[in-house]
């Protein structure tokens, strides 16, 4: 199973970068006041897109997206 | 320096920055976005810190000043910290487990020695994180206690974790050397993780039961509505309140001071978590109101009687920070037994080492491991700290502050319950006990006025007549005006003068007065209609609650300095036999020893300004709550609700919490029991042992969880 | 009227609009070429004698068609269109995710071009040749720096949790095909792989199995909670469980690989951590089925109303089902019944087509009403019969693949009393014919969804051009 000389060091190195990452997540206050996250994505509203789209009149009357 | 909240965007700051600095009188202001802080420079006297608060309230921040946003951050940096280590321990041991599980399903021979000592090589790179940063907590321990030349808890933790890797080391690089064959670093990697998991799960215990700390801090108020005395308002930060300020408290704002309602004000406050009364309580003109409490109905204004570390909210906050950290007489004793516990088990785990070095080498090392791990005194230093913070926490719930741990184990066990008369048993109001009509005119005639006078004032006896007559029709009085100390005067339509008041302000004479403290009376136009008779009024639930603690057996005692015959009456009144009038200080000291040289536990309920010497000798003191008392008392466990039924419910809390001290005391034991010759025998192996002990430590933990729920 | 409120920022979506379309057409490829090939397995007649058309070049086909070109799409859109409303800004070179999006097309033409001509390097999931590989490495690191890069430049300090999945995803894809796809060219479209014998099956298969857990799964569990709650307009179940849950799944999966190689020359060992990690990943798997679905707690009654909570929900029971059956599968014991029969296609179509088919239906119905300007479908019953085709077409698919695959295992392993096999393979081939025509024909409904889904689209796309844009209209109105 010589190929575990490639995926076992490989996953030392994945397993501290991750540890890495948490790290930064951690410091980074990613954990704290947790509750609140979960409810901000329904609070913002979603826009609809600048870029591209001919809001015509028939679109019109339907009104731009409200937030869901 | 201020501490702004609700930072959750780094390109805040800008804003902030900009808000701040368009505030007159800045200087200069800086926002650090990452550590939520405004340092903010600003000419004295030319802005404020309401005004700076106010700004970034506009924003939609929230802001304060920044000590008293020093300990949440504490409390989150350790929180941080704790959950740091337990994420590496967990997410090395699952990496580890990855790697040690080959070696175990395999089939000896089946793996070539190089990938198996591929797979052992990457097991010690991830254990070392482990050993050095997740098991520092213990190394750090063990080396406190071995320079203050004592054994405590950590030490045979660490020794099993160095000696676990040391000894797994040695058989990576050398294999077949002295250290053996046999590698356990998915053990070690385990129970540090267990073990950091144990901690965490009481880390978090803790800050829950501490939570009515929490709750209290959040109540602090950013800013304030001083009234000027030309009644103009402005703003002001609530440190720079003076007693005799007069502030406006909105409608859902927390009073911000101690201090009394204005008259003619009235609305309800919300004191649930300074004296665990849940219903809202309604508050008129004169009455005292918390710092902390919430206004609920309608805007008042205050005046400020005690402001910042002598408000009543200030010292609660300081109690439950000194009761959570002091370590009571139960948990000192169990301190006492595992100390030489620790020496026991080292000695024992040094010879298992010896013999089994001698029936066979290999598993010696190993066998000393498991012995050192798994008798580890957790289960027991545990035990009774666990159940001592939960029950407080239960406690501090329902409003019932303990301040001393230990004294909940005396609660308890306490069969002689002594009380105070006045404002332990009685309220501090009067109750109208008695009218006598005097007036031949007709019984009641004078009634209406006598309503309407006592409407018009605050004093006590006045109250207790309107309390008594709650639907007595008013009569109609002009230039109603209350003379201090003397009484309230009022004039009908026909231009009578009705009084209502001390003996002298009504007219009557010497010799028919009674004692003035209790006594009112009532003349129209100098001629004496009725006289009002007031007492103590008794708690309405102390009937019930000497009843209950007679019924379970427990003595109760009224001890009292008041010589009159109040004493007895109350006594009498709620069915305790003994009653001891007029008893001197001393003299209340001599029976509470003599209880206890009778072998009883005395428990002393009282208000503490008089009795110190007495409460310092009860085995447990309890104070009712009252401002002024618990300034000057040291009192172990306070009625902040001032419901005597609670001490009801803190005995029974206190029972329980017994009951479950001594489960887990007798389940700390059974384990050690049971486990010790398992791992002398060498049926236990590293990972076994490190389990066995997480998953005591947390059995312990969970039980005394169950306090918690009511 | 304007067109935008002044207030928020504005989003670039012009890639998003591109895969959403995209995703839909490249459904009904992907599906198609799925039915014929089924057709073909009832049918061989099928295959024609034409080399482009047979069977053994088209699964290769369709697996990258339905994988990469339908969920690499859907991926694609939903990330892109959720990390800038989750963290409140625009993307991060907006030109460069256009690049993605044309790179990403190119190599599934390259796909759709080559492996029938029969180009292929014979991994599974990994067919194609080294050229496209290298595109699609290219286009890949795009990806990553646009979705860093946005994350990076983010206003909100917390990162939701739909983001860490889909990072996950990106980085861990990254590895996977770059370890994996690594070769030895020799020819413009021949190449060698740089391992060899039982080495590249299990890198193969630590590769096919991460494929599934981080394209497959991670990915589509980032879409699941972030539009589940938008669309059920709740909040997520519990937040603090999705974060657990996410570091759950990275501990665990990187090991489950060697389940697929039960039985075969790799070691026992290597075969029994592949069982024992496959087990473990039951519980993560799971705790993110509860979260998800829970979510709707107190609000069931939406499910009645809503056709896209229907896909989004349902997808989920069958996310739950697949995470259990998958597990079970790859007991040794089981195992060596299920092994390369037909349960092993039931098992990966229950996966595909209820979990990550309906999740991805679910939220491009949710996507393409707003890349064009509407609030909701052009009929929203037509979502509802999109819901119910393809909901009865996964049943007859995976029954029928059930009892052919257990029927098979049973039939090869059948021993006469003299220890003689007791069917021939040509027999247990027979039987499963009939199988093989419900399973056409569960398939057949699945893909007749598809094809509502598309005149839905259509019809959601085109309403705005229908109507004359003349300001003269408007002020009339007005």
């Amino acid at each position: 199973m010589d190929i575990l000389f490639l995926l076992v060091p490989m996953s030392v190195v994945l397993a501290l970068l991750v540890i890495g990452v948490f790290a930064w997540a951690l410091n980074g206050g990613q954990f704290d006041d947790i509750e609140r996250e979960g409810v901000r994505i329904l609070l913002d509203a979603d826009q609809s897109p600048r870029s591209g789209v001919d809001v015509h009149q028939g679109s019109a009357q339907h009104g731009l997206e409200q937030s869901a | 320096m201020l501490a702004v909240d609700g930072m959750y965007c780094a390109a805040c700051a800008p804003a902030i920055e900009a808000a701040l600095r368009a505030v007159p009188g800045v200087v200069d202001a800086e926002v650090d976005g990452a550590l939520q802080r405004a340092r903010v420079r600003w000419t004295e006297g030319r802005t404020q810190v309401a005004d700076l608060v106010r700004a970034i309230q506009a924003l939609g921040y929230r802001a304060q000043p920044a000590r008293a946003a020093g300990a949440r951050d504490e409390q989150r940096a350790e929180a941080r910290r704790a959950l740091w280590r337990l994420f590496v321990a967990g997410f090395c041991m699952m990496q580890v487990m990855m790697y040690a599980t080959p070696a175990y399903v395999a089939a000896p021979g089946e793996i070539t020695a190089d990938i198996e000592a591929l797979l052992r090589w990457a097991s010690w790179l991830l254990t070392i994180p482990v050993v050095l940063f997740c098991a520092r907590p213990w190394f750090a321990g063990a080396w406190r206690d071995m320079r203050a030349r004592r054994i405590g808890m950590d030490v045979p933790v660490a020794l099993g974790i160095a000696v676990t890797f040391v000894a797994s080391s040695g058989a990576t690089f050398a294999p077949g050397g002295v250290f053996g064959h046999e590698v356990y670093f998915d053990s070690l990697t385990m129970f540090v993780f267990f073990l950091l998991g144990g901690r965490w799960l009481e880390l978090r215990a803790r800050r829950a039961t501490l939570g009515a700390l929490d709750a209290l801090t959040q109540r602090t108020v950013d800013a304030v509505e001083r009234v000027r005395d030309d009644g103009t308002i402005e703003s002001a930060a609530p440190q720079d309140l003076r007693v005799g300020d007069r502030v406006r408290v909105r409608a859902g704002q927390a009073f911000p001071a101690d201090g009394r309602l204005g008259a003619g004000d009235a609305t309800q406050v919300d004191e649930a978590l300074l004296t665990g009364e849940s219903l809202p309580l309604p508050r008129a003109g004169g009455d005292a109101v918390l710092a902390g409490s919430v206004n609920l109905t309608s805007p008042v204004v205050v005046h400020v009687e005690r402001v910042g570390d002598d408000t009543r909210y200030a010292q609660i906050v300081a109690l439950i920070e000194r009761a959570a950290f002091e370590r009571p007489a139960l948990a000192r004793a169990a301190d006492r037994v595992a100390r030489p516990f620790l020496w026991a088990v080292l000695v024992l785990a040094a010879g298992a080492a010896a013999v089994w070095s001698l029936i066979d080498p290999s598993r010696s090392l190993w066998v000393a491991v498991s012995v050192l791990i798994v008798t580890c005194p957790c289960a027991l230093s545990l035990a009774t700290p666990s159940a001592l913070l939960a029950a407080a926490g239960a406690l501090a719930r329902r409003g019932v502050l303990v301040q001393r741990l230990a004294a909940l184990e005396n609660l308890a066990q306490a069969d002689v319950f002594a009380f105070d008369k006045t404002g332990t048993l009685t309220e501090d109001r009067l109750e109208l006990s008695d009218v006598r009509w005097f007036d031949t005119r007709g019984e009641g005639t004078g009634r209406g006025e006598a309503a309407a006078l006592a409407a018009a004032s605050l004093h006590p006896a006045a109250r207790a007549v309107a309390q008594a007559w709650p639907g007595a029709v008013l009569a109609t009085l002009q230039r109603v005006g209350e003379r201090a100390g003397h009484g309230i005067e009022g004039f009908d339509a026909l231009g009578r003068c009705w009084r209502l008041g001390s003996a002298g302000f009504a007219g009557v004479h010497e010799g028919s007065a009674g004692n003035a403290h209790t006594t009112s009376w009532l003349s129209c136009d100098g001629t004496v209609l009725a006289r009002f008779a007031f007492e103590e009024a008794v708690r309405a639930d102390a009937r019930s609650t000497i009843a209950a603690l007679q019924a379970d057996g427990a003595r109760t005692l009224l001890l009292s300095g008041d010589r009159s015959n109040a004493a007895q009456r109350v006594g009498a009144a709620l069915g305790i036999a003994a009653v001891h009038a007029g008893a001197s200080p001393e003299h209340k000291l001599a029976l509470v020893t003599a209880q206890q040289a009778q072998g009883h536990r005395v428990a002393m309920i009282g208000d503490g300004i008089n009795d110190a010497p007495v409460l310092a000798r009860a085995d447990v003191s309890v104070a009712m709550g009252q401002g002024t008392a618990l300034a000057r008392s040291h009192a172990d466990l306070t009625l902040q609700s001032g419901r005597l039924s609670d001490l009801l419910a803190a005995r029974a809390l206190a029972q329980r919490m017994l009951r479950i001290v001594r489960q887990n005391l007798a389940w700390a034991a059974l384990y050690n029991a049971a486990c010790v010759p398992l791992a002398l025998a060498g049926a236990l192996p590293p990972w076994a042992a490190g389990l066995g002990m997480a998953a005591s430590s947390l059995a312990v933990m969970l039980n005394a969880q169950r306090l918690r729920r009511d | 009227m304007t067109s935008s409120i002044a207030s928020s920022p504005p989003y670039d979506d012009d890639a998003v609009r591109g895969f959403t379309v995209m995703s839909v057409v490249w459904g009904i490829v992907g599906m198609a070429v799925g039915l014929f090939i089924a057709a073909q397995l009832a049918w061989p007649q099928l295959n024609f004698g034409i080399p482009w058309l047979s069977y053994g070049r088209l699964r290769p086909l369709h697996t990258n068609a339905v994988i990469f070109a339908f969920g690499g799409s859907a991926l694609f859109a939903t990330s892109y269109y959720v990390v800038q409303r989750t963290c409140q800004v625009a993307l991060f070179l907006p030109k460069l995710a256009n690049f993605t999006f044309w790179g990403w097309q190119a190599v599934i033409v390259a796909a759709a071009i080559s492996l029938p001509l029969g180009y292929t390097q014979g991994k599974e999931y990994a067919e194609l040749e080294w050229p496209i590989d290298l595109l699609i490495a290219v286009v890949w690191v795009s990806y990553a720096i646009v979705f860093f890069g946005t994350i990076g430049k983010r206003k909100v300090r917390h990162i939701y949790v739909a983001n860490w999945f889909f990072g996950a995803f990106i980085l861990t894809v990254a590895l996977l095909h770059i370890v994996n796809s690594a070769a030895i060219p020799a020819g413009w479209m021949k190449s060698y792989s740089a391992y060899a014998g039982v080495q590249d099956a299990m890198v193969q298969w630590w590769y096919g199995h991460n494929a599934v857990g981080f394209f497959l799964t991670a990915g589509f569990l980032g879409m699941m909670y972030y539009f589940i709650p938008k669309q059920a307009e709740r909040p997520v179940y519990s937040y603090r469980l999705s974060i657990v849950h996410f570091w759950a799944l990275i501990f665990t999966y990187m090991w489950a690989g060697p389940h697929h190689l039960h039985y075969t020359a790799l070691p026992d060992w290597a075969q029994s951590i592949g069982m024992l990690f496959s087990l473990i990943l039951l519980a993560p798997s799971w705790g993110g089925m509860i979260n998800g679905i829970m979510t709707l707690s107190g609000a069931w009654h939406k499910l009645r109303d809503d056709p896209i909570l229907k896909f989004l929900i349902v997808s989920l029971s069958f996310y739950g089902m697949s995470t259990f059956e998958g597990p079970m599968m790859s007991i040794k014991t089981v195992n060596a019944l299920s092994h390369y029969t037909d349960w092993t296609v039931g098992h990966v179509h229950s996966g595909a087509l209820g979990w990550v088919g309906l999740v991805s239906m679910g939220c491009l119905y949710f996507l393409i009403p707003r890349m064009f300007g509407r609030k909701q479908m052009h009929s929203v019953p037509a979502i509802n019969l999109h819901f119910w085709i393809a909901t009865i077409g996964i049943v007859l698919y995976i029954a029928a693949m059930w009892i052919a695959g257990v029927m098979q295992g049973l039939m090869w392993r059948a021993v006469n009393a003299d220890g003689t096999l007791a069917y021939s393979f040509v027999e247990s081939v027979k039987a499963t014919y009939p199988f093989y025509v419900i399973r056409f024909m569960g398939g057949l409904l699945y893909l007749a969804g598809m094809f509502v889904m598309a005149w839905n689209t259509w019809m959601t796309a085109t309403a705005g051009r229908r109507v004359p844009a003349s300001p003269l209209a408007a002020t009339a109105a007005a």
